[in-house]
């Protein structure tokens, strides 16, 4: 009886608590739902259909769209400005945010003002961004004028080359994440114990010696990181595109992957093939993100 | 070999004290060439953005370019203002970003509370499928988006800029993550006095939690504030245009005019507001990104 009764209020209790938490992760999850889960499936229910978005029905058509979508020279021409957007602004801005956070770590006097300097870029709002780069860029009005000028040579009209107008792209977005970039890895050596250092040196390590085999390796984890978020973010480049270049000179000469999908759906109104594209993109991120994954086994190193 | 070799230690040991701070200084040089170039290179555009806003539009297109305005020229705000509905786009942006902000850091604190603390079946999977919204990229639902907000009439509305962005998993990651590390005899004690865990969330954890729900609710806002590819897909009105795409509209309706005093006056209006905020609020910005980040 009396066991009876403790098991019933136990589940009475669970019942309450059960409830609550459904009731506290309701709203979330109801968004999501709507606007996360469910689109995703639709999206790959369009991704076997034809439909301009305004016919009352679609037309099936199985798996033409990804058929096609391998045949079609646009698709590998974005894939690859993509790659080279994407693996230039993470590798080049690693780097030089590396450099950066080396020289912030050191307390010389006027360093917090440097460090605001540096990380604006990264708050600033990306498409007003890029259009001060489109005057920064120009060979007549922009200060890069200047330095042509003494150096007796003829600017390069960045955004009007087929070849130079992705790399304007991907010097704002270098611009852009350097100094996020550089604040993790701040952070990052700021954690190192120093007694790893002083050991070392007592040993008689040289500062090189000290570097390669201490501080790159405890920054491992925040480089990994940095690489899969910045891989991620930059796949996804769309403002600087719309602002700078609208994929041209030559469409598309300068557009990028989610830029390309946003003209098949919204100025081609091809929902289906754009669809299509979603997905595979959808699959790229995962992809990535799982080999990246894998790859850090071997030569991330955690902990201490 | 015969020298006394306590000397030796001695002249090795002033060897290397002058060499260290010859080091020392050549390091500190270094430093201050690494941070002046990079401080250079970022802010250029700050820099160009202002001057060129104050120029009128003759020492804008003179070649080659000038570094100051000869004379400074605070009309250039007043034409960009009336060049297009900056007014509009001010309330459109500031109404929508303060009210999915809030709804952000408001649904992340109920379900970030729920994970932490209460018990459910099978919460680590349900944590999950939250968590792997953060890998399905807004662009890739777009289109599905966009039917549903027609579909419901949301098209043009502050509905669809503000309530499907309210849900987002960054801040419930953050603030679950700091949850995690709150004494549970406090939350325990709240419990046997029989609060509620809406009570013991809003009066117990929530306070504690201040400073960090104020990073979330900054790095919310400026990510509401500065984002483009939504708002342009959501609306088509000029009317309920949010800044950036208004900057994009003020572009193309001064393109053939080339007046980039007015483009750079009205991209200070868009930029002005958010590295405001961000220089008093530095800090907890900082942490508020990189607290989802570095783990434990």
């Amino acid at each position: 009886m009396a066991h009876r009764q403790t098991h019933g209020s136990s589940w009475h209790r669970n019942r309450r608590n059960w409830l609550t938490f459904l009731a506290f992760v309701a709203p979330n999850f109801l968004i999501f739902g709507v606007f996360t889960y469910w689109p995703i499936l639709y999206s790959f229910y369009l991704s076997f259909n034809r439909w301009n978005f305004l016919r009352p029905t679609m037309e099936f058509v199985g798996l033409r769209n990804y058929a096609r979508l391998l045949q079609d020279e646009y698709f590998w021409e974005v894939v690859g400005n993509t790659f080279t957007y994407t693996f230039s602004v993470v590798l080049i801005a690693q780097f030089l945010a590396f450099l950066l956070a080396l020289a912030l770590n050191r307390k010389v006097p006027g360093q917090p003002f440097f460090r605001t300097v540096a990380f604006t870029p990264h708050i600033t709002t990306t498409a007003a961004a890029a259009l001060v780069w489109v005057l920064l860029l120009d060979p007549q009005m922009g200060p890069l004028s200047l330095i042509y000028n003494a150096l007796g040579v003829q600017g390069p009209r960045w955004l009007v080359s087929t070849t130079l107008a992705l790399w304007a792209i991907i010097i704002v977005g270098i611009w852009k994440e350097i100094g996020f970039s550089s604040v993790f890895f701040l952070a990052g050596l700021q954690n190192i114990n120093r007694d790893l250092y002083e050991a070392a040196m007592v040993d008689g390590a040289s500062t090189w010696h000290l570097f390669r085999h201490i501080t790159v390796p405890m920054m491992t984890p925040i480089m990994f990181f940095l690489m899969v978020s910045g891989l991620i973010q930059a796949m996804k480049a769309f403002d600087v595109v719309a602002i700078m270049t609208e994929g041209g000179p030559v469409y598309p000469a300068s557009a990028t992957y989610v830029y390309h999908l946003y003209q098949l759906a919204f100025r081609n109104f091809r929902a289906g093939y754009a669809s299509a594209f979603a997905m595979f993109f959808f699959v790229a991120i995962i992809v990535i993100t799982l080999i990246q994954v894998r790859m850090s086994e071997k030569w991330v190193q955690y902990g201490e | 070999m015969a020298s006394n070799p306590s000397v030796q230690v001695q002249v090795a040991q002033g060897r290397a004290l002058a060499s260290r701070r010859r080091r020392e200084r050549l390091h500190t040089g270094l430093t201050y060439l690494i941070l002046g170039v990079s401080a250079v290179i970022l802010g250029m555009p700050f820099f160009w953005m202002a001057t060129t806003a104050l120029k009128p539009i003759q020492e804008v297109v003179i070649y080659p370019p000038r570094w100051l305005p000869s004379e400074i020229r605070l009309e250039n705000f007043v034409e960009a203002w009336q060049a297009a509905p900056f007014d509009r786009f001010y309330i459109n942006s500031v109404v929508t970003g303060v009210a999915t902000t809030l709804l952000q850091v408001l649904f992340a604190l109920f379900m970030a509370y729920a994970f932490a603390f209460i018990a459910f079946p099978a919460k680590n999977l349900l944590f999950l499928l939250v968590l792997s919204t953060m890998m399905i990229p807004v662009e890739m639902k777009l289109v599905p988006n966009y039917l549903l907000l027609k579909e419901l009439g949301w098209i043009n509305t502050y509905w669809a800029l503000i309530i499907p962005p309210a849900a987002h998993a960054f801040p419930v990651f953050v603030l679950f993550q700091q949850f995690r590390t709150l004494p549970r005899d406090l939350l325990d004690a709240a419990t046997v006095d029989g609060a509620t865990h809406v009570q013991t969330l809003l009066r117990v954890v929530a306070p504690m939690s201040r400073p960090l729900l104020a990073a979330v609710a900054l790095v919310s806002f400026v990510g509401r504030w500065n984002d483009y590819l939504w708002p342009l897909i959501v609306t088509n009105k000029v009317a309920m245009r949010t800044l950036p795409i208004g900057l994009a509209y003020l572009k193309e309706t001064q393109e053939g005019g080339n007046r980039w005093n007015l483009l750079m006056a009205g991209t200070i209006f868009v930029v002005a507001p958010i590295l405001v905020l961000f220089i008093f609020t530095q800090k907890q910005f900082v942490e508020g990104i990189t607290r989802g980040a570095v783990k434990g």
